[in-house]
């Protein structure tokens, strides 16, 4: 098998020539290869005859340079040449967006064949295999549907390229010169690549169908073992202490006391002077990023893990522990997980250096010497690592050093997927005795270049944004794998539904898109949780593929199908093809004569969809079509999310899962809430509460170890605190919205209170505007139903900020009546009496609550912004409302009044200005309750998962207990004593308590066992408070 | 990435006196494209640099007239600072200035810093306030004092500028000299206000020169 994949990359890179030659539109010059192709039915054989080709011409289009350099993408199979395909590809799409008439669009396009052909020589070829089939049923649809294909294609192409990247790199750390100036050089690398792939033979990656082991990538493997190697509450002194034992490449990520950042430790070769070295991490809003550095991550984990591969600016690349690279299964990875720091010191730890040499070379001298042999071996020009800066990937290049690390994961299973693809292609093109041929040449230049380029543009950031996509997938797609059970092809659905647009008409390929559309928005309702990535490039597969060659016949027409589908070209679209891969390996594993249709339609896919041919195949597969489907759709949305939103589902996830104890704490409260509905004597104290809890459990989790992996790797750290703050809405809020209202309305109807806004809001209504002090042009009828409008949307949200924004706009369009295009600017003399006045006329009274939610439960942060400045100025209004008859006395709010506002302003303020010191924090106040010395307290740092037995040592240590033996640690509530048992976590018992509605007073103990209890707590009742 | 501190600035003063023409002046000069506007006047922000820090003003209007007097308490909670504005032309609203600083030190933030502005000093020969006043009262209360015109854009920089060095040394010093105060209405100071300006500046004579600044 190995050898077979060998193989089939050597002949991918055969393959090149053909279309290298392919500049001129008419492309006759293919012909005659592509005969060859189709004659060949083996893969020797295949290569044998393509060898022999003839040099190439270099491509005469502007795009040639590119066109180079995209050959030696392949060719390449470098840490270097990972960033310079990067680099190529940006190429490309600059180029594409550079040049903008006529002959462009087809240059574009061309590259776009050229680029799939490029990194997916195999595929292409057999895909080409079923060409000749396809091209008496051409049509000018084809073409069009064609072209479009195509560009899915150079998404599809350049992510799984940066994937299969990636895997290299992990296997190789050889770092070969790309952009072989020539074909001989390009054979050379070639053979580079190939012998590289024997090489590896002994690795699992080369297993086409065994692969089970490839498919954890250095990212998923990062995810798994982040106990061991993100230590943030690490010092110096034990950083340098773990390290120094460790071989150089190896590396920790701490937080660094000196600096305040979190730091990459880097262990450096050599034992003298410092063995290791801190690099910086700069944490902006949304990245991270090295300093000094111009390539940004979305989280943590990319950014080590592209680090692993690309040294960027370290001296050398990041090296995981042997264990952990070689660790093949999640199983081991976890296992390894378990041992935390532990890890470190544990034999698991001690990593067999001369076997994990070859593929993984040491960085530093080793690496570099490993390396350049392979470079003289092969004929290849020596290392030359790239800085950013030569790679053209500084900030204002933003775009580059997005795609790396997001792609780095994903298609990393891809290559897996693709490299089994192979194989199970050419066999399946063999068995069915396809003819092959080459790939088809791009049509001519019918595309309208305008639409074109920002439409690949945007495709292109499409297909960056699922590779976000949470690991969490993949853990499902490994999942997957690891059952028996088969994967239905999801791609199929999609399939069907163009499959019937296409049969059933020939409307312009726009009119996919809403088809699909309707199927995927309602299953996406109904898919929760994560399930696996999208599938696949439906719209391809079965259908005879259209050969470019032919396909220039009728291509006018083409020209306004191609507008069409530039409009239709929507992210769902391209993100199937771009997500298309990962699952497709593990089902080629599972579900092998179905498989093998898949694999073939696969390949397909780098095709144009056209025929309906296969149609009678997707209805027989039907059911699981639907569920593939329900699977893609969920897909594609997760995978639009953003780091932020995943921690965010995440945590909501959690806060439903009463295996956590976060999950407890939250469903605990929120049943408690809605049981006890007497347990608050006013509505301020209810939401008050609700905010208390809120802002704790924020605490809790901002430093419980309980979020895998820890929200810090995620999330920089200036944003944890909102992020928390969003997800707190969503988990304790959502589920408490209803009974909140139905609790406020409730107090209010019991206190009279909206009796006596409503007699007022009446009152009010039928004063003029100036006798209410307005004297500025007042929203009309019309503008004060939009203002309904928006008030009744603002009731439906849950989250204060939500909102808050919505009264924001409310207010803004009062602002919009005032200035009535005056150009005049008003102040709070003119807003706030205008504010009072539509207020008075939307006539709800809901409002009044919605006020008081949004009051009590923003976060305290924004409560300075503009958003506390207008729910400010509305609770100002509709007090002046509430008090209008006695302000019509006294012209003053009523003293009982001005003490409401006043408290909550004291209540608020305090809220913020203290930090709660809470309760969910890492510390413990423990007594210790003496004979001799009477009872003194101690606050000790107790982190959440430390045992009481732990405590109990840290107590005799801080108390100086000669005989530790004697005491333990005691909880003393509601007056009695409970001896805690070793196991247990008096932090969680701590949380627990507090948790509960009714504070109760407790304390911890740390006394003689057996001393008599009474004796001294009641002297000594808040020493531990 | 430097540091951005939020500042919360009050106004407060008679309705009529110009408090909002004050913020528009102090906010659209010199107006910062990369700063989003709030959607009114009422609530404005305006980011200063200030040695290695930004200093965020984020300014809350009020309503002057008598009968929103009440929620007042609501908009200068959490202030670092009010700036109470008197028209030079009405002596009234100086009488009002006086009730608000009188409110202020009963029910205000602790350590807020007060600033006085007497607006439409433009109009000087119709005044109705004397500058001598208003200085000896500002000093009675270690109130910052400056006399402006949102019309002309006269001091109105300085006024914040003002705010800016006292919120920020009251942070880390306990009293404030009367040095400063002057200072505040100096050019140079309005000019560059740098890390390196202010202990030249000052000359030695102010304790803040140990401050942040």
């Amino acid at each position: 098998m190995a050898l077979g994949t060998a193989h089939s990359l050597k002949a991918e890179q055969h393959h090149n020539p053909p279309s290298q030659a392919s500049p001129d539109p008419r492309g006759e010059s293919a012909t005659p290869r592509r005969r060859c192709a189709e004659g060949s039915g083996s893969g020797p054989r295949e290569e044998a005859v393509l060898s022999g080709a003839a040099p190439p011409r270099a491509p005469a289009r502007p795009a040639a340079g590119c066109c180079r350099r995209l050959r030696s993408l392949r060719a390449g199979c470098a840490r270097a040449a990972c960033l310079s395909r990067l680099q190529a590809l940006w190429l490309v799409r600059q180029r594409l967006e550079e040049q903008s008439l006529g002959a462009v669009g087809y240059a574009s396009l061309q590259l776009c064949f050229w680029f799939g052909y490029i990194c997916f020589g195999s595929e292409f070829k057999a895909f080409t295999g079923v060409f000749p089939g396809t091209m008496s049923c051409l049509t000018m649809k084809a073409h069009c549907r064609d072209k479009r294909g195509s560009f899915f294609k150079l998404i599809d192409t350049i992510a799984s390229e940066i994937g299969e990247l990636k895997q290299e790199m992990v296997q190789t750390d050889v770092m070969v010169e790309d952009e072989p100036a020539d074909l001989r050089s390009l054979v050379k690398n070639m053979d580079n690549v190939s012998s590289e792939k024997k090489d590896v033979k002994g690795c699992p990656r080369d297993s086409g169908y065994d692969s089970l082991s490839n498919k954890l990538s250095i990212l998923d493997k990062l995810l798994h073992t982040h106990p061991v190697w993100l230590q943030l509450g690490l010092n110096d002194a034990e950083a340098t202490e773990i390290l120094r034992a460790q071989p150089p490449g190896i590396f920790l990520v701490r937080k660094s006391s000196k600096l305040l950042k979190k730091v990459i430790s880097l262990r450096l070769p050599g034992d003298c002077g410092s063995c290791l070295k801190e690099f910086a991490i700069k944490e902006s809003t949304y990245t991270f990023s090295l300093e000094g550095s111009g390539i940004s991550f979305a989280d943590l984990f990319r950014l080590i893990a592209f680090y692993c591969i690309s040294r960027d600016v370290l001296p050398f690349t990041l090296k995981l522990p042997h264990a952990i690279a070689a660790a093949k299964t999640e199983a081991e990875l976890e296992e390894i997980a378990q041992l935390g720091l532990n890890f470190w010191s544990s034999p698991a730890n001690s990593s067999p250096s001369d076997a994990s040499a070859p593929r993984k070379p040491g960085p530093s001298d080793s690496a570099s010497k490993d390396s350049r042999q392979l470079c003289l071996i092969n004929g290849v020009h020596s290392i030359r690592t790239r800085t950013p800066l030569e790679l053209e990937c500084s900030q204002t290049n933003g775009a580059l050093c997005f795609i790396n690390p997001l792609f780095l994961k994903v298609h990393s299973q891809d290559v897996t997927g693709s490299l089994k693809r192979q194989s199970l292609k050419s066999q399946d093109v063999n068995g069915t005795e396809r003819p092959r041929s080459p790939p088809p040449r791009p049509p001519p230049p019918s595309i309208n270049s305008v639409l074109m380029s920002p439409q690949l543009s945007r495709t292109i950031k499409q297909a960056s944004v699922p590779e976000t996509v949470n690991h969490k997938k993949e853990r499902d797609l490994d999942l997957l794998q690891s059952k028996p059970t088969p994967i239905p092809p999801p791609r199929l659905k999609k399939q069907a539904v163009s499959a019937e647009v296409e049969g059933g008409s020939s409307k312009p390929a726009a009119v996919i898109q809403p088809a699909c559309n309707s199927v995927r928005v309602p299953a996406a309702a109904d898919v929760v949780g994560e399930t696996p990535p999208p599938q696949p490039a439906p719209t391809a597969s079965k259908k005879p593929a259209v050969s470019s060659s032919e396909s220039h016949v009728p291509w006018n027409g083409g020209r306004q199908r191609l507008s069409d589908m530039s409009i239709s070209t929507s992210s769902s679209d391209s993100l199937d093809f771009d997500r298309s891969m990962p699952l497709f390996g593990y089902e080629g594993d599972t579900n092998s004569s179905l498989e093998d249709f898949e694999g073939e339609s696969d390949q397909e896919s780098m095709a144009p969809p056209l025929k309906p041919k296969k149609k009678r195949n997707s209805s027989f597969v039907l059911p699981k079509i639907v569920k593939s489907q329900l699977r893609k759709v969920s897909g594609v949305f997760s995978s639009f999310m953003t780091p932020e939103k995943r921690m965010i589902k995440k945590i909501a996830e959690m806060s439903r899962d009463k295996r956590t104890y976060f999950g407890c704490l939250v469903q605990d409260y929120i049943s408690f809430l809605q049981e006890n509905k007497e347990c608050h004597v006013s509505s301020t104290d209810m939401l008050q509460t609700v905010r208390q809890f809120m802002t704790q459990v924020k605490n809790y989790l901002s430093q419980s170890s309980e979020l895998d992996p820890p929200i810090e790797s995620l999330i920089p750290e200036d944003q944890i605190d909102v992020v928390l703050e969003k997800a707190m809405h969503k988990c304790i809020l959502k589920p408490l919205k209803g009974h909140i209202e139905a609790m406020l309305k409730e107090f209010h109807t019991a206190d009279g209170s909206w009796k006596q806004l409503k007699e007022n809001l009446q009152l009010v209504r039928q004063r003029n505007p100036q006798e209410l002090g307005v004297f500025v042009p007042t929203p009309d009828f019309v503008d004060v139903e939009k203002i309904k409008v928006k008030f009744m949307t603002m009731q439906k949200m849950y989250s204060p900020e939500k909102k808050v924004m919505l009264l924001l706009r409310v207010c803004k369009l009062i602002y919009t009546v005032m200035e009535n295009n005056s150009g005049r600017l008003y102040g709070a003399d003119d807003f706030l009496p205008v504010l009072t006045y539509v207020i008075a006329q939307c006539d709800m009274l809901e409002l009044d609550t919605e006020i008081e939610y949004m009051m009590e439960l923003l976060d305290p942060s924004l409560l300075h912004g503009e958003g506390g400045y207008y729910l400010t100025s509305a609770y100002g209004a509709l007090s002046l409302i509430k008090n209008f008859q006695e302000e019509q006395a006294a012209r003053l709010l009523s003293s009982e009044a001005r003490d409401t506002l006043r408290q909550w302003h004291k209540r608020r303020t305090t809220n913020r200005t203290i930090p709660s010191v809470d309760d969910f924090q890492n510390y413990l106040r423990v007594a210790f309750q003496d004979v001799n010395s009477g009872c003194t307290g101690k606050t000790l740092l107790v982190r959440p998962y430390i045992t009481t037995e732990d405590v109990c040592q840290l107590c005799a240590e801080k108390f100086k207990v000669d005989n530790p033996k004697e005491y333990s640690l005691f909880l003393f509530v509601d007056d009695t004593w409970q001896q805690l048992t070793e196991d247990t976590y008096p932090q969680k018992i701590k949380a627990e308590l507090h948790s509960r509605p009714q504070p109760q007073v407790f304390h911890f103990v740390y006394k003689r066992i057996n001393s008599d209890p009474y004796s001294a707590i009641f002297q000594n009742d808040d020493s531990a408070s | 990435m430097m540091a951005i501190r939020e500042l919360k600035v009050c106004l407060l003063g008679d309705t009529g006196v110009g408090k909002s023409s004050i913020v528009c002046r102090f906010v659209q000069d010199h107006f910062d494209h990369n700063i989003s506007p709030t959607i009114g006047a009422s609530f404005m922000t305006k980011t200063v640099p200030c040695g290695n820090e930004l200093h965020k003003f984020l300014i809350w209007d009020t309503a002057g007239q008598e009968r929103f007097h009440s929620l007042a308490p609501m908009y200068y909670r959490g202030s670092a600072a009010a700036v109470i504005v008197y028209d030079i032309t009405k002596q009234d609203s100086f009488h009002t200035l006086k009730k608000w600083v009188k409110e202020l030190k009963e029910h205000g933030p602790e350590n807020i810093v007060m600033a006085i502005a007497g607006n439409k000093c433009d109009l000087s020969d119709i005044r109705e306030v004397p500058m001598k006043d208003a200085k000896e009262y500002a000093e009675s209360i270690g109130a910052i004092v400056v006399e402006t015109s949102a019309k002309n854009a006269v001091n109105i920089e300085e006024l914040f500028q003002g705010i800016m060095i006292r919120t920020v040394c009251s942070s880390s010093l306990a009293s404030w000299c009367w040095l400063c105060r002057r200072l505040l209405v100096s050019s140079e100071l309005a000019a560059g206000l740098g890390h390196a300006a202010v202990p030249a500046v000052l000359g030695g004579v102010c304790l803040h020169r140990d401050s942040r600044l």
